[in-house]
């Protein structure tokens, strides 16, 4: 599990977003959602990019760095596209609650 | 408008012993109580890869962290990291049915906190019924949760995901709703979704079928289904 060095609460959503990319592209593997998955991973990113907006520059709390690599790896390893299409939803709100947002 | 129960088919008698898991119920006990941090490591848990406890409480440091001390609070998060990780060491179908059977558990206790738990109150909130109407085909799908009160009947449904949200799904819970208000009859059409209100917005965007007049409960409003 590789952790990045994590500062900020911007810092924080930045390294989340990679897996959160893979994420999505997993889930369009299931054609007839394609549209749901993309809007669904559209919503969230403009959920997290307006906390980052808001809180961006706040120093990130203790645990957060972990965290956010548990859950990284924890998306990259799901390899089923269904899956991926549920974690689209939960993987947004698992790093919310751990910068201290809700939902 | 009367209620019946569903008919005993083969899919009824395998789910009735899903629902019957003494998982379930510790589950949806825990969950009912829980805060939304708490219910979303459940639902994280329960479709995650990994049933590792360590990882979890890493992901988790609001739940699990060096400022959450022992107590009562953190104790919970305990519980219902052990259930959750129960259910997901299941095989993948099975975690699926119990996944599912929980979030109707937990609606049910959450509903049966109004009117004070009281008998008559409790005697009015059902699993797994049907509800007829004069002239109208009966549907398959029984609902999951029913309020059997005159004149403030409600017909809940459960999903797991926002992505259970579907055109079958609504029209079955508008179609009561208004079938009822042809008979002049109250009833409350109510989908609860283990799922984000944001997510459950997405899909519901992109849905026809007629749900304007259906009260959609949300992981973060789960509590709202106790009023």
């Amino acid at each position: 599990m590789e952790i990045q060095p994590i500062v900020s609460v911007a810092d924080a959503i930045t390294a989340a977003s990679a897996a959160y990319d893979e994420l999505a592209a997993r889930a369009e593997e299931v054609e007839d959602e394609w549209s749901f998955v993309n809007d669904l991973a559209d919503a969230w990113r403009i959920r997290l990019a307006d906390v980052a907006d808001a809180r961006g520059d706040e120093p990130a709390a203790i645990g957060v760095a972990e965290a956010v690599a548990a859950l990284s790896a924890e998306a990259r390893a799901i390899d089923d596209p269904h899956r991926a299409i549920d974690w689209l939803s939960t993987f947004p709100q698992v790093l919310l609650i751990a910068v201290g947002e809700w939902p | 408008m009367r209620f019946q129960d569903a008919a005993p088919d083969a899919r009824a008698v395998v789910y009735a012993g899903i629902q019957a898991d003494p998982l379930v119920a510790r589950a949806a006990g825990l969950l009912a109580d829980a805060r939304l941090d708490q219910r979303i490591l459940a639902r994280a848990v329960m479709n995650g890869m990994t049933t590792d406890p360590v990882v979890w409480r890493t992901m988790f440091p609001g739940l699990f962290g060096p400022d959450r001390p022992a107590g009562p609070d953190r104790e919970r998060s305990e519980a219902i990291l052990d259930a959750a990780v129960a259910v997901a060491e299941r095989g993948e179908l099975v975690r699926q049915q119990v996944r599912g059977a929980i979030v109707e558990a937990v609606t049910e206790l959450i509903v049966r906190r109004r009117g004070g738990g009281t008998a008559a109150a409790n005697q009015a909130i059902r699993r797994e019924r049907r509800i007829l109407f004069d002239g109208v085909r009966a549907e398959i799908h029984p609902y999951d949760v029913t309020v059997e009160t005159p004149g403030a009947s409600e017909a809940i449904d459960c999903k797991w995901g926002a992505r259970g949200i579907s055109a079958d799904v609504l029209h079955q819970l508008d179609d009561a709703r208004t079938h009822a208000a042809d008979e002049e009859e109250h009833l409350a059409a109510t989908l609860v979704v283990f799922d984000a209100r944001r997510s459950c917005d997405v899909r519901l965007e992109r849905q026809t079928a007629p749900h304007e007049a259906t009260r959609l409960i949300a992981l973060e409003t789960l509590d709202d289904l106790a009023r």
